[in-house]
């Protein structure tokens, strides 16, 4: 499993990656192993709100559906597009093409709080 | 609850880096590294190779071997002969569905029944016999190409025509095959006994079939249309019901469950089984509610992505009393939000010409 040191991880198996105030989200390599092969996201409306730990999505595959969970807390600002028509990019490349969905925070809107890429191996280990 | 059972092939599977799950009390593939929806697709294209060892082998033989098996299981073995395979169920007294069979009739007075792997014990208690699952390993070589494939290590089991019923020997051994299977492809299943089966399975994959594991072989059933037991047959879910008339031989004596299933027939069944196809990607899922307008008309028994259409796919029960046919439109509610249908004739794969 990969787990890029430049990442932050939550508990929930979510990666964010920040540049300046927004931050981009996905879901672990490790997150995507566990649940196959996927075949349905469903991403947060772009300007909703959004809290750390609420639920903002959905990733299914083809044994089972697993909720996404805000790592951060602000608005969203952008979803990946591509996932509608090629959700598998999320098992190819989950911390590229793969991406959920970017958000607007305000401050450090929780980013601080997460894991880092040391922390999140153990905690998947 | 028994100890997990793991298969006799185990190393194999965790060699190609395949993914294990419990599966009807075995430890068995769900998928390879490849995933679920590649093998989905090589067994639709292809050829690819299931480890179902996890299903049951009961050995009913002696000169009563045929007597009990007809009284007792819902098919008409007298449609068969021996050299034959034939789906039937084992009912209860009420005409639910304790397991569904496939019974292979390999010679005059010998049967090897193949149960559902945690049927097992409640086939035994109905017909006798004796459980030899342990002394064998079963692989499916199913896809448009698995005889091509199959012809050049073992052409006597690339051979078996299909629901044809054959032993022959490989490697030294006797193995049993059969020209049956449970993607809706063309295929054979093979009993193998231990001493044979690694390198049975190792000469399948050098010629070039693609191992697949239990999920694809579950997304493969559903798109052809074929129930599961735990699903769309349960105890309390009667052949009838789940549109199985078929595997009812009306014409022959007393079998368990008759009386139940011609007082069924007599009245009309209440419910019956249905295909729905769902638009976009989402999967419908087991458990979710099948609606018309603001009524509940039914359940979903299972459901998910179909890769082959590209959309979601559902069987389910639905009331007769909603008097609903193919092309009428059904919503399937999942968490909350209607997610929209059309029931659509079954099987979902091969689509039918329009």
């Amino acid at each position: 499993m990969e787990t890029p040191e430049n990442l932050r991880y939550s508990s929930d198996h979510e990666w964010a990656a920040r540049t300046g105030t927004t931050v981009r989200i996905g879901i672990t390599d490790y997150a995507q192993d566990a649940l196959g092969d996927v075949v349905y996201v469903e991403a947060p409306a772009v300007g909703s709100t959004v809290s750390v730990g609420a639920a903002i999505g959905e990733v299914e595959s083809t044994k089972s559906v697993s909720e996404i969970y805000a790592p951060v807390a602000g608005t969203v600002i952008a979803v990946n597009e591509a996932l509608a028509d090629h959700p598998e990019l999320v098992n190819a490349d989950p911390y590229g093409e793969g991406w959920l969905c970017e958000v607007a925070v305000e401050g450090e809107g929780g980013f601080d709080a997460l894991l880092d890429a040391e922390a999140y191996r153990a905690l998947t280990d | 609850m028994d100890a997990t059972k793991h298969a006799p092939l185990e190393d194999r599977h965790l060699a190609l880096g395949a993914k294990m799950a419990p599966f009807g009390g075995w430890e068995m593939p769900i998928a390879y590294p490849s995933g679920t929806v590649v093998e989905h697709r090589a067994c639709r294209n292809d050829a690819v190779v299931f480890d179902v060892s996890h299903l049951g082998t009961v050995r009913v033989s002696g000169p009563e071997a045929f007597a009990t098996l007809q009284k007792t299981l819902t098919n008409d073995l007298t449609r068969i002969q021996p050299g034959r395979a034939q789906y039937t169920h084992l009912l209860n007294n009420a005409g639910g569905v304790v397991d569904d069979i496939i019974v292979w009739w390999v010679s005059e007075d010998r049967f090897d029944v193949m149960p559902n792997a945690s049927n097992t014990d409640d086939a035994r208690a109905a017909f006798g016999g004796i459980d030899v699952t342990a002394e064998r390993v079963v692989l499916a070589i199913q896809g448009p190409m698995a005889r091509a494939r199959l012809e050049g290590i073992a052409p006597e089991i690339a051979a078996v025509p299909r629901f044809c019923v054959r032993e022959v020997t490989w490697g030294g051994a006797t193995v049993t095959v059969a020209g049956t299977g449970y993607t809706g492809e063309d295929g054979v299943e093979v009993a193998l006994p231990l001493s044979v089966a690694h390198a049975f399975f190792d000469a399948v994959l050098e010629a070039g079939v693609i191992p697949a594991g239990l999920g694809a072989r579950d997304t493969l059933r559903l798109e052809a249309g074929l129930p599961l037991h735990g699903h769309e047959l349960s105890a309390t879910i009667t052949p009838l019901e789940a549109k199985l008339n078929w595997v009812i031989g009306w014409n022959k004596g007393d079998f368990i469950g008759r009386a139940a299933l011609e007082a069924q027939r007599a009245a009309g069944v209440a419910r019956s089984l249905v295909g729905i196809a769902t638009e976009g990607r989402q999967p419908p899922r087991e458990g979710a509610e099948i609606v018309v307008g603001d009524t509940v008309v039914g359940t979903v028994t299972s459901g998910n992505f179909s890769p082959m259409l590209g959309h979601g796919i559902a069987m389910g029960f639905v009331d007769s009393s909603a008097a609903l046919s193919v092309g009428d439109d059904v919503a399937i509610i999942i968490r909350s939000k209607a997610l929209s249908g059309r029931l659509v004739p079954l099987p979902f794969w091969p689509p039918r010409e329009s």
